[in-house]
């Protein structure tokens, strides 16, 4: 295969000078380059990646998108959604610009840091130098992933040429239940990476909303992002991140939770954009007491493929994770599932659960579901299951009967199959909006 | 204009599969409640799932006539909005839709037209009321976890509020005890008037002690091979259906 490339060291080293990043940044990201040249590229004979063929990607042939400079100006897309959904704060991007940030006064007063992760490396270096890379790098692998490292290839990427981010940090003991939002609205066209960086400090509590935004229709595009979730003893963090790009997109995600004692995370991956897309979302329980909701959507329609991978990786005692994946696919689309609970030796009483289920709207759509365990302790509760099945016919045939046309029947039916999910988002203007991309989605 | 519900020589099948009416003659003039009766697999059921416009079954020959219009071309939903409604044997739980966002959404398919929210809880007080219901089943997913007896009863609200001009009650009394069948009797007899037809099938003459029929189909695998009165109903709930049997025979 003949790639013309677009990327480079000197590109690396030129991104990083440019956004005025610290040497150890530098390093950092050269180090990442040089694991990114080195690895080659996961493929269907990758077993995380059987499901998904990458081949078509144009992850070197398109400009990277650096920043600009915009200020202000916010989509009307975003405002749209920012008038809905009753926000504490919130930040937006375009492209790699941080057009607007905001923080209501109260927040800031108790120490809570919220906005670009390039203003908090001016401000407070050593929180970023002490978390970022901490969880999601370009050598994170866990389990059985760790045998194939092309499962980093696109980590390095993103983390040798990631143009902008986003942190917060949320001191000890301050809770807020008010989401904090953050859009990013990308015009395409481009390869775009982004990083967002959660510290969650001893005993505090917030709720973090991340949506992806985009026209409906673009240019072939790549979009990589990284989540870094830390949290310390104690700490919530109520995490969502949706994914709502328009066809021409590519979207990677990688995120991974550190949790210690008794810290908590309900964590939300919506995904119903893009034309390829892969969601990895991992979260490891490192002291007893932990908790790690994992709650996952998705809807495919037309000739969309979503890929989704969860890990949940014991390793204290005690501790507690459930995933509930739900899924469904109209037309030609597809939807994959792979996931593994790996309990470490020692990780006693772990309670873990995993569970997957599939609707298909049509003969062509398709759905591939892998749930793994891998456990290494013996006083354990564990769990797995998974199912693709059509959608009845006497089940449609009886919501018909009322007058309903099919169409809306089927969206009863997807929302019927979603609700276990949608019930267990207590955030109500987020579930509603969910709600409203279902029936969108079923309609057209 | 015809005002009624004909079924006319209707054949059907499950789709690529086994014959299961076989000549089908029967109307229902509006403003009459007729009774379907019969043994276990002689096709009642089917005969009320292929006037509703169950896709798992094909019409063969026949004819499906609503006030003198056929529906054979139509789609289930598209039949519901010309007035027919099917009370399931078995209705279908659907978590995530409430009762009554539902109903609500089904109402304003039926007339193609926003409903005010009023009006339409207006209409499910009524039909709570007649049926003696708490309004907790209105906040309830859609037969989600109900009992046998509320499902069927939950199946005679919706047409309470939809307002069929012809139902089709599904063996809506198997099942039940006497005080719900009773409510369920009650909810049918609400119904009746001029512009209401209604076809009852049921394999049991109890529930018409309390919805008297304006006649009795008797149907024996596939065909109706008599009918007659309330006083036929008395009959086969004494004698059986062995002298109908025979009857179908000799034909």
């Amino acid at each position: 295969m003949e790639l013309t490339t677009a990327l480079s060291r000197d590109l690396v080293l030129g991104l990083s000078q440019s956004l005025g990043e610290p040497e150890w940044l530098q390093n950092q990201r050269l180090a990442a380059w040089e694991t990114f040249v080195k690895l080659p590229y996961p493929t269907t004979r990758t077993e995380e990646w059987k499901y998904t063929d990458i081949s078509e990607v144009p992850f070197e042939s398109l400009a990277l998108e650096r920043p600009t400079g915009r200020k202000g100006a916010i989509p009307e897309a975003v405002q749209a959604r920012i008038a809905q959904a009753d926000l504490a704060g919130y930040a937006v991007f375009v492209g790699s610009d941080l057009v607007h940030v905001e923080l209501p006064e109260a927040y800031r007063a108790q120490g809570v840091i919220f906005t670009g992760l390039h203003e908090v490396l001016k401000e407070r270096p050593e929180l970023v130098r002490e978390n970022l890379f901490k969880t999601v790098n370009w050598n994170d692998l866990v389990g059985p992933q760790a045998r194939r490292p092309e499962n980093s290839k696109i980590p390095a990427l993103n983390a040798a040429l990631f143009t902008h981010g986003v942190f917060l940090y949320v001191p000890k003991g301050v809770e807020f239940s008010k989401p904090i939002g953050v859009f990013k609205y990308l015009e395409g066209g481009h390869l775009s990476a982004s990083r967002t960086l959660i510290v969650g400090d001893v005993n505090s509590q917030a709720v973090y909303i991340e949506e992806y935004i985009s026209p409906t229709q673009v240019a072939p595009s790549v979009n990589t992002s990284a989540t870094e979730i830390v949290l310390k003893q104690g700490a919530k963090v109520r995490h969502a991140h949706i994914q709502l790009l328009g066809q021409g997109f590519y979207h990677f995600h990688r995120q991974r939770a550190l949790l210690e004692r008794d810290a908590a995370l309900n964590d939300l991956v919506v995904n119903m954009g893009a034309s390829l897309s892969r969601a990895e979302v991992q979260s490891e329980m490192l002291g007893p007491g932990s908790a790690s909701e994992m709650l996952g959507l998705y809807f495919t329609t037309g000739t969309q493929h979503v890929d989704h991978y969860t890990l949940q990786h014991h390793v204290a005692d005690h501790a507690y994770s459930d995933v509930l994946y739900k899924g469904a696919a109209k037309d030609q689309s597809r939807t994959v599932y792979a996931g593994l609970i790996k309990v470490e030796q020692g990780a006693q009483k772990t309670d873990a659960y995993q569970t997957n289920r599939n609707l298909l709207l049509s003969e062509d759509a398709r759905a591939d579901s892998v749930p793994q365990l891998e456990i290494g302790a013996n006083d354990v509760k564990c769990s797995h299951g998974s199912s693709t099945a059509p959608v009845a016919p006497e089940e449609l045939f009886y919501l018909m009967s009322r007058g309903l046309p099919r169409h809306m029947a089927q969206q009863i039916l997807v929302k019927g199959h979603m609700a276990d999910v949608l019930t267990r988002i207590p955030i109500e203007p987020l579930r509603q909006y969910i709600e409203s991309i279902i029936e969108e989605k079923v309609r057209v | 204009m015809a005002n009624e519900l004909e079924i006319r020589n209707l054949h059907a099948r499950i789709v690529d599969g086994e014959a299961i009416l076989k000549g089908v003659n029967l109307v229902v003039p509006k403003g009459q409640i007729h009774a379907v009766m019969g043994p276990n697999g002689a096709g009642k059921s089917t005969l009320g799932k292929v006037i509703a416009g169950d896709p798992g079954y094909e019409v063969t020959q026949g004819d499906i006539l609503v006030d003198g219009e056929s529906i054979l071309e139509l789609g289930p939903d598209e039949r519901a909005r010309k007035g027919l409604f099917l009370a399931f044997q078995y209705p279908v739980e659907v978590p995530g839709v409430s009762n009554a966002n539902f109903l609500r959404l089904a109402l304003q398919a039926k007339r193609g037209e926003e409903v005010s929210v009023q009006e339409f809880y207006a209409k499910l007080q009524k039909a709570l009321e007649t049926l003696e219901w708490d309004e907790s089943i209105l906040t309830r997913y859609l037969n989600d976890g109900f009992s046998g007896g509320e499902k069927k009863r939950n199946e005679i609200m919706h047409m309470m509020v939809l307002e069929p001009i012809y139902a089709i009650l599904d063996e809506t009394d198997s099942g039940l005890d006497i005080d719900a069948l009773k409510l369920v009797a009650k909810g049918v007899n609400a119904m009746r008037g001029p512009n209401f037809g209604a076809l009852l099938i049921t394999h049991y003459q109890r529930i018409l002690n309390y919805i008297v029929p304006d006649a009795v189909h008797v149907m024996i695998d596939g065909r109706i091979v008599t009918s007659g009165g309330p006083e036929l109903a008395m009959k086969l709930e004494e004698q059986g259906y062995d002298w109908v049997k025979e009857l179908a025979l000799a034909n």
